[in-house]
């Protein structure tokens, strides 16, 4: 016989062994305790399951729209309306993706250590806390960027005294909304291939509905109020003072044109001589003017709030959503 | 708003409906399925489904099916005019199309149970009334088999004998007390039984095999005992109520899931300090967790490589590490679901000794392995686990390991699985016998 076979018939004696059982009394740790345990292994992750790729890719992706379409930015309402929507939509896909598979990659283990005692709340409050620092980090390189790269932002602030840190708070928040979004989304789905399948249609979705991009009409309009691109591109054009830049489109429009008729292309030539182009252009801004992007502080604020409110909404849909997790099958 | 005007093109369609519904619950019959459903609109479509089984795709398509009528109706209602009625008919359209995807993939599949050419299915979604009728009225077309029922009682023990064997379980006496009555799952709209009359006494100190095939209900059974998931049960630990005070009492419950449920980017010191966190009472001071780790890290072969990333574990590192987070909080019913899997021979073994020398600290292990005759001798008892006639998981047996040879007949653990599994799992199906020889034997006066 074996040792280990001796081991077994000395253990088929131990029924009448007393039992080492304690019922542990005291309290465990609550969800508040819990919090800095997931944020460790949050930001842990960030090093170690290359999480940090992120931020060079949202100073490439700035880099990218602030060369393409930022030279206009400040100086023309066609630039600004272009850039500030190149730069919401920069900053729903920033946030998509920071966060877009965070929760469904670990689902399981989730659900293990949910058994375990851990609660959802803490988890995710976590989760909003580590997402908070990365879309805070990826709005400073962006605005960083923006500035290397050449756009010429005004120096006074409208809402604080600085306009950098204005414009920070409205990308943060528009890439704090996405990513809220996105993790709602990573909590009900439960793999990464729907979560990637589903994500561009949300993005499909911004853009369409953000009521810049198209216009729309009806129930259709009614839509635009459930998106973050239309409060982020509404913040950001309000910000740059939509209303009192010039346009150019009139001017360019007639300018192609002009060689369609003689008497057209001579009076031009006139404006252009008069130094009076400058004022035509002006003229063509203020009746382009629209009341949405008008710059005042309680448009931004409310722009803000609503951004604010789409990430509360979803963190607590996403806490309750997982709070189900137990019914996951095997 | 308008009036509802039943054209002659619907009066038709509602006549088809109705002539194929009554082919449909001749079908249902055939698969042991109450005729009358064939004549509820949606729910026709989840029977379907399972007579196919294709259970999801049921519920998918009588989710949908369902949600088309009221805009179905709202059609019929709101002025076609309005701009409204362009979006229902484009959900209705939407809706219609899934519906016909589900119900094509239900049809395909029952095209083969009923053994006809799978090109029926199209004219089943297209013109359901004819194969309705055709596969209704004709004897030739038979299911494969008919579908499980259980919402059937079709008891295997008396009522009698269930008392005794109610009353033979010690609940005051230290040791795990199993009294599972039943554990039962709505699904949907049919209510099945997991696992029936399960009453057992486990002593402290013993490493329990639980052995069981495949949908024996070896997890459920895991599940309801833990309070993880309750059942129509008393589950006492040393006396106390596992139901009653699960709060409390899960943290001296320990349960390794099969899969190596970790973040494989973490160290694994960092992974083991984490969930004693979770899983210490918060009275305990940092330094003692930081020594109780370190104590599970050498008790596991884990101290060399605690500071490693998870990722960079062996399959049996891993294994252990997935063990010790569990093992952190001391439990003294640890039950492993598969430890060895993935595992070869030696390391298994390695491992299930680690267990044998936890069990011999007077805890209760009970352990699911595919394997069992490689680690037997390890093992104070057994406990089988065996799916009935009806598919519901029945204990067959619970004693020690050379007793469960001698009950079946048998020299090994596959030999004893051999015995009960089902025929269609390749088994002799002979399940109910020993259910019922396991529990005649359990109340003789010994």
């Amino acid at each position: 016989m074996t040792n280990e076979a001796n081991a077994n018939v000395s253990s088929n004696n131990s029924s009448s062994r007393r039992s080492p059982f304690k019922l542990i009394t005291g309290g465990h740790r609550g969800r508040l305790a819990q919090i800095p345990i997931y944020l460790g292994k949050d930001f842990r992750m960030f090093i170690f399951q290359n999480d940090w790729k992120v931020l060079p890719m949202s100073a490439l992706i700035a880099a990218l729209i602030a060369l393409v379409v930022g030279e206009n930015m400040y100086v023309t309402m066609e630039g600004q309306f272009q850039c500030s929507l190149a730069l919401t939509c920069v900053c729903i896909w920033n946030g998509f993706f920071n966060s877009i598979q965070s929760v469904c990659r670990e689902r399981p283990i989730i659900k293990r250590e949910h058994r375990s005692g851990m609660h959802i709340s803490s988890y995710v409050i976590a989760h909003l806390i580590y997402q908070m620092f990365l879309c805070a980090m990826q709005a400073l390189i962006t605005v960083s960027v923006c500035k290397i790269v050449g756009i010429k932002f005004p120096t006074e602030g409208f809402i604080t005294q600085w306009f950098l840190l204005d414009i920070w708070i409205t990308i943060f928040l528009i890439t704090y909304a996405s990513d809220i979004t996105s993790l709602f989304i990573s909590s009900v789905v439960h793999t990464t291939t729907t979560a990637m399948t589903v994500m561009p249609f949300m993005l499909i979705f911004q853009l369409v509905f953000s009521g810049g991009a198209f216009t729309l009409s009806g129930p259709a309009a009614k839509l635009t109020n459930l998106t973050i691109s239309k409060y982020g591109l509404v913040a950001l054009c309000s910000q740059g003072n939509y209303n009192s830049l010039k346009s150019v489109t009139l001017w360019n429009t007639i300018f192609r044109i002009r060689e369609s008729s003689p008497e057209l292309k001579e009076a031009l030539w006139q404006i252009e001589q008069a130094g009076q182009l400058e004022e035509i252009l002006a003229r063509s801004g203020e009746a382009m003017q629209e009341t949405a992007y008008a710059m005042t502080k309680s448009n931004i604020y409310s722009c803000w709030g609503h951004l604010v409110m789409f990430a509360v909404i979803f963190a607590i849909l996403s806490i309750i959503v997982l709070e189900f997790i137990d019914n996951d099958r095997r | 708003m308008q009036v509802i005007d039943i054209s002659f093109i619907d009066a038709f369609s509602f006549l088809m409906w109705l002539v194929a519904s009554f082919g449909l619950s001749k079908i249902f019959k055939k698969f042991n399925i109450e005729g009358w459903w064939a004549f509820v609109p949606g729910a026709r479509i989840y029977w379907l489904g399972r007579c196919a089984d294709r259970e999801e795709d049921g519920k998918i398509a009588m989710v949908f099916e369902i949600l088309t009528y009221p805009i179905l109706l709202s059609g019929q209602l709101v002025n076609p005019d309005l701009e409204i009625s362009k979006y229902l008919a484009l959900l209705n359209i939407f809706f219609g199309i899934v519906c016909m995807i589900y119900k094509a993939r239900i049809c395909i599949d029952l095209c083969g149970d009923l053994k006809v050419n799978k090109n029926w299915a199209w004219l089943w979604v297209f013109a359901e009334v004819i194969p309705c009728l055709v596969w209704a009225y004709n004897d030739k077309y038979t299911p494969n088999k008919a579908l499980l029922r259980y919402n059937g009682l079709d008891p295997i023990l008396d009522d009698e004998l269930l008392r005794s064997l109610e009353e033979n379980v010690d609940t005051t006496d230290s040791g795990l007390a199993v009294k599972i009555k039943d554990r039962t799952v709505r699904n949907f709209l049919d209510k099945r039984y997991l696992l029936r009359e399960i009453f057992m006494n486990v002593p402290p100190g013993h490493m329990v095999l639980l052995l069981g095939g495949s949908g024996a209900g070896k997890t459920t059974f895991i599940n309801a005992v833990t309070g993880y998931e309750k059942a129509n049960a008393e589950i006492l630990l040393d006396g106390m109520d596992v139901y009653e005070k699960y709060d409390k009492m899960k943290y001296s419950i320990g349960f390794v899931p099969q899969m190596d449920l970790i973040r494989s980017n973490d160290t694994v010191y960092r992974t083991l300090y984490d969930a004693a966190l979770l899983r210490l009472p918060s009275s305990t001071g940092l330094i003692e967790i930081g020594n109780r780790v370190n104590e599970v890290l050498e008790q596991f072969g884990l101290s060399s490589v605690k500071g490693s990333l998870v990722e960079k574990l062996s399959g049996g590192q891993r294994k252990r590490l997935s063990i010790a987070m569990e093992y952190i909080s001391d439990p003294y019913l640890f039950v492993l679901d598969e430890p060895d899997s993935g595992l070869d021979g030696v390391i298994a073994r390695d491992l299930m000794r680690r267990l044998r020398a936890i069990a011999d600290q007077g805890k209760i292990v009970i352990v699911i392995t595919h394997t069992p005759d490689r680690v037997a001798d390890l093992f104070d008892d057994v406990i089988v686990l065996a799916k009935d006639s009806k598919r519901t998981g029945r204990l067959a047996f619970y004693g020690s390991i050379d007793e469960a040879r001698e009950f079946f007949g048998q020299n090994s653990m596959e030999g004893i699985l051999r015995l009960i599994n089902q025929k269609d799992e390749g088994g002799e199906g002979r399940s109910d016998e020993f259910v019922l020889k396991y529990a005649e034997r359990q109340v003789e006066p010994k």
